[in-house]
């Protein structure tokens, strides 16, 4: 009898302890410094330059109808991680890609090679929608300044493999530009994480 | 028992052995595969779009090892459809390339032929160089 009571009780608490922690899902963590200032909270956004995409469109990202970005950094003479990061940025796609409230983004950080042109036959061979999915480019400094408020590091180096140095991080952004999450590109089992992160995002964001 | 059977037999069961434990039979040439070729060609020689061509769709070229050979030390120009090239391979020595060949060739092609070192010598020289 009193093992019955003992083990009712014990069932009792940790039923408890579970619906008291499970009941709230927890929300993505806003990434960046956080400042208060006053009575708001200001977080680390990325900041709304201006950019031209594969059919010379010029844009602003705050002009993108509130979805939710997943960008990289790439250039397309890029012999090393791009087009590992690619194949798995085609995962991401061929995953979202009737879903309206995600848009893509590649920025090419070899301005001077990767010209509208060239970034338009690049997406027309790789097989994507480019409603979908943005191949862009910019000044070069504030494409530069661009991946380091996405925390991608970017580096022209004439000893790196074609000139520059770059993570393949793939980086989630939500509809006020703030940075919510990353997988690092060149690998898969990130990429597969990554896709509960993308859907959490969509979740909070679109309730 | 095993001590009366003579050496020359033994040796051919230990190496029976070794080789049965072996999962792929050219693991150098794999392992020259994920060095040279895997940031491009993708693991599974998958590629990427029309951008770099699955290796499936290059049968004959694997077929036929004195066109890899060179396709692989040279490289290839830039595509004007795609915009993209092949970068040459020139650090490869001639036995990391009969690994690599012959690695290729079990898996990619149609009718695969091993080749051994004098093989790739022969074929490297008669490669074109630009």
């Amino acid at each position: 009898m009193t093992n019955i009571l003992r083990f009712a009780g014990l069932a009792l608490i940790s039923f408890l302890l579970l619906t008291g922690c499970g009941n709230e899902p927890q929300r993505l963590p806003y990434l960046g410094n956080v400042e208060i200032k006053g009575a708001d909270t200001v977080y680390h956004t990325v900041p709304d330059i201006t950019l031209t995409d594969q059919d010379s469109q010029t844009y602003r990202i705050s002009t993108l109808n509130n979805k939710i970005i997943l960008a990289d950094f790439f250039f397309t003479s890029c012999p090393s991680i791009c087009p590992k990061v690619k194949k798995q940025m085609l995962r991401l796609y061929d995953r979202y890609k009737d879903d309206d409230r995600v848009v893509m983004i590649s920025h090419t950080i070899d301005q001077r090679h990767d010209s509208v042109a060239v970034l338009n036959r690049y997406a027309h061979n790789l097989g994507v929608d480019t409603d979908k999915w943005k191949f862009v480019t910019g000044e070069k400094d504030s494409i530069f300044y661009l991946a380091d408020r996405y925390f991608v590091s970017v580096i022209e180096d004439p000893l790196a493999p074609a000139g520059f140095d770059h993570s393949g991080r793939i980086i989630l952004v939500d509809k006020a530009r703030r940075v919510r999450g990353f997988c690092e590109g060149t690998d898969p089992e990130s990429v597969t994480a990554f896709f509960e992160t993308v859907d959490k995002l969509l979740k909070d964001e679109y309730q | 028992m095993l001590f009366t059977l003579p050496y020359p037999l033994l040796t051919i069961f230990l190496l029976l052995f070794i080789g049965g434990c072996q999962p792929e039979p050219y693991s150098q040439g794999e392992v020259l595969y994920k060095y040279h070729c895997e940031n491009c060609h993708m693991e599974d020689g998958s590629g990427l779009g029309k951008l770099i061509p699955h290796l499936d769709s290059s049968r004959l070229t694997l077929s036929d090892p004195a066109k890899l050979v060179c396709l692989i030390h040279n490289g290839l120009p830039v595509n004007k459809l795609t915009g993209q090239k092949m970068p040459a391979n020139l650090k490869l020595n001639e036995v990391e390339m009969t690994n690599l060949v012959n690695f290729l060739g079990s898996k990619y092609a149609a009718n695969p032929q091993t080749v051994i070192v004098t093989d790739i010598k022969k074929m490297l020289a008669g490669c074109q160089t630009d």
